[in-house]
């Protein structure tokens, strides 16, 4: 009942991504991973969330998060990632869970109460014990990513696309700190995952298993680019507004590395350098939307990135031509008046 | 653990608010607005939170800060986040910076919200040139989710950037009812900023 009434809340959340296209691509990643007869029951969730993660309710709702869709780099890691999610489905353990489920949810009730009288941000809070609320043990965790491989294991994808996926996210969260200027973590863990066997721990014994079980042989890298290829825009917007600038610089390597640098992934670039905008982002993000256009990525925006990278390090008359032409191009454009502002004065 | 930890932040938003005293705001001048040298002159009354989000950040509410709501953010230099940060750690806060165009002003609170508020869904609608308090900046209006209520709401800023300082002025309320309702006694107070 409980689980009904929160798949209701996702099916009204304005975040949730109803597209049809999207939400068959995803389905049909899962149906190819854990068979067509197991993935009829599931209904599964889109949501514009810019972070890793899916999850399981015991009602057969899945959560799938659209930073997850931006990181991984083929179908055959998303299936690895919703088989694995599956897999505690099959394994009976979110109903387990939701035994100590009461108590969290009137926790959330409260905090929700007091942090709108007292004007403090209750969302994280909110998100970390949702967290709890669906986390399972690590011999849990184990239990479903080796039922998970062995689901690869059946399909057309490799095994080896779940060690991997472990491997990204160690390296996105050291570009993360470096990033930062903090040193690189020893022991990984992030958020959602601490519950989780360390990232390390995953990406060995995964490796080890598919090693064992090799699976198919098609990760399907193209498929994925094809399924997500209209909303990557949005994606990658969403994540370079978040202020991690080493991440995103690591998602956007890691998708040049399937691609090739496309005009829409440097458009992407010099939007994050500008955002950062020091003296020398700004001379590189002029470049990276210079290269964007020469690449065919001829959209209005990508003059407007240029042109306000150039203005803002100095270099006013290149920049409030590129700019003239934005406004050339998009006279109706939601900033006219203000880019319109900064090319007089 | 994380249990515990939800309990503490429950005992301690509790003694926050039973600590809490919140002003009247009366029609007339008010200096020094948000620790700052930014003042206004408003011609109805408001309530001041005594919860103030960051440093030089002042929030004003007429039926509560969820239903309307006025944010000063008051001569923030350069090297500084608009807000205090909830996770300086994990998730820093984008800072004002130097040499900043009249359009990085709206961009930085989208990314303040999106990192702080998570608000995954947020758009910047319309931005234009307009005067604060005689200075050149920028007027905006914006949308956005929170992921903890889903509530839409709606929003209408201006902000300037004098002798490397930012000053920001933002008014949020609900898109439904509440924005149109209050909309225009902040665009008012606008009229009467003064730095």
């Amino acid at each position: 009942m409980e689980a009904d009434e929160a798949e209701r809340a996702l099916r009204d959340s304005p975040l949730t991504i109803r597209d049809e296209a999207l939400n068959a691509y995803v389905r049909r990643v899962l149906c190819n991973t854990v068979g067509q007869d197991r993935c009829r029951s599931v209904r599964i969730y889109i949501l514009e969330v810019p972070a890793l993660n899916a999850s399981m309710r015991p009602n057969g709702a899945m959560v799938v998060w659209s930073g997850l869709l931006l990181r991984v780099r083929s179908e055959a890691e998303l299936g690895s990632v919703l088989g694995h999610e599956f897999a505690h489905f099959e394994l009976r353990h979110t109903l387990n869970a939701f035994k100590r489920a009461r108590s969290t949810t009137d926790v959330m009730a409260w905090l929700s109460v007091l942090g709108g009288m007292s004007n403090t941000n209750t969302s994280l809070s909110q998100l970390l014990l949702i967290g709890s609320f669906y986390r399972f043990s690590r011999d849990q965790e184990k239990e479903a990513d080796l039922l998970g491989l062995r689901y690869l294991a059946a399909s057309s994808y490799p095994t080896i696309a779940a060690s991997q996926i472990w491997q990204h996210m160690m390296e996105e969260a050291d570009a993360t700190a470096i990033g930062r200027k903090k040193k690189p973590r020893q022991r990984y863990s992030a958020g959602f995952f601490d519950d989780h066997p360390t990232e390390l721990n995953r990406a060995i014994y995964l490796a080890d298993a598919a090693s064992k079980a090799k699976g198919g042989n098609e990760p399907r890298i193209s498929g994925h680019q094809a399924g997500i290829a209209k909303f990557l825009p949005l994606f990658l917007a969403d994540q370079i507004k978040l202020n991690d600038f080493g991440g995103s610089e690591y998602v956007l390597g890691q998708l040049a590395s399937a691609t090739g640098w496309t005009g829409e992934l440097l458009y992407a670039r010099g939007e994050l350098y500008r955002t950062r905008g020091n003296p020398r982002d700004l001379a590189s993000a002029a470049q990276f939307y210079d290269q964007a256009i020469k690449a065919g990525y001829t959209t209005p925006e990508a003059k407007r990135g240029l042109g306000l990278s150039l203005l803002r390090n100095g270099q006013v008359t290149d920049g409030k031509a590129a700019l003239t032409e934005y406004l050339r191009m998009k006279p109706d454009a939601s900033d006219a008046k203000a880019i319109s502002a900064l090319v007089t004065n | 653990m994380i249990m515990y930890r939800a309990l503490l932040t429950v005992s301690a938003i509790g003694f926050a608010v039973a600590a809490g005293a919140n002003s009247l705001i009366s029609p007339g001048p008010q200096a020094k607005i948000a620790r700052s040298n930014l003042s206004a002159s408003p011609t109805f009354e408001w309530n001041k939170l005594r919860y103030r989000g960051g440093k030089n950040v002042e929030i004003w509410t007429m039926d509560g800060d969820e239903l309307n709501k006025v944010s000063f953010y008051g001569a923030i230099p350069v090297g500084q986040p608009i807000f205090r940060e909830a996770d300086k750690k994990n998730a820093p806060l984008p800072r004002v910076t130097a040499n900043m165009l009249i359009t990085d002003i709206p961009a930085l609170l989208e990314s303040t919200y999106r990192v702080q508020l998570n608000t995954s869904q947020m758009s910047i609608d319309s931005q234009e040139p307009t005067l604060v308090a005689g200075y050149k900046g920028i007027k905006f209006t914006y949308s956005f989710i929170r992921q903890d209520d889903e509530v839409q709401r709606k929003g209408e800023a201006v902000g300037a950037v004098v002798a490397d300082r930012l000053y920001l002025v933002t008014y949020e309320a609900p898109a439904i009812h509440f924005f149109d309702k209050d909309v225009e006694k902040f665009r008012q107070l606008v009229t009467t900023l003064k730095i």
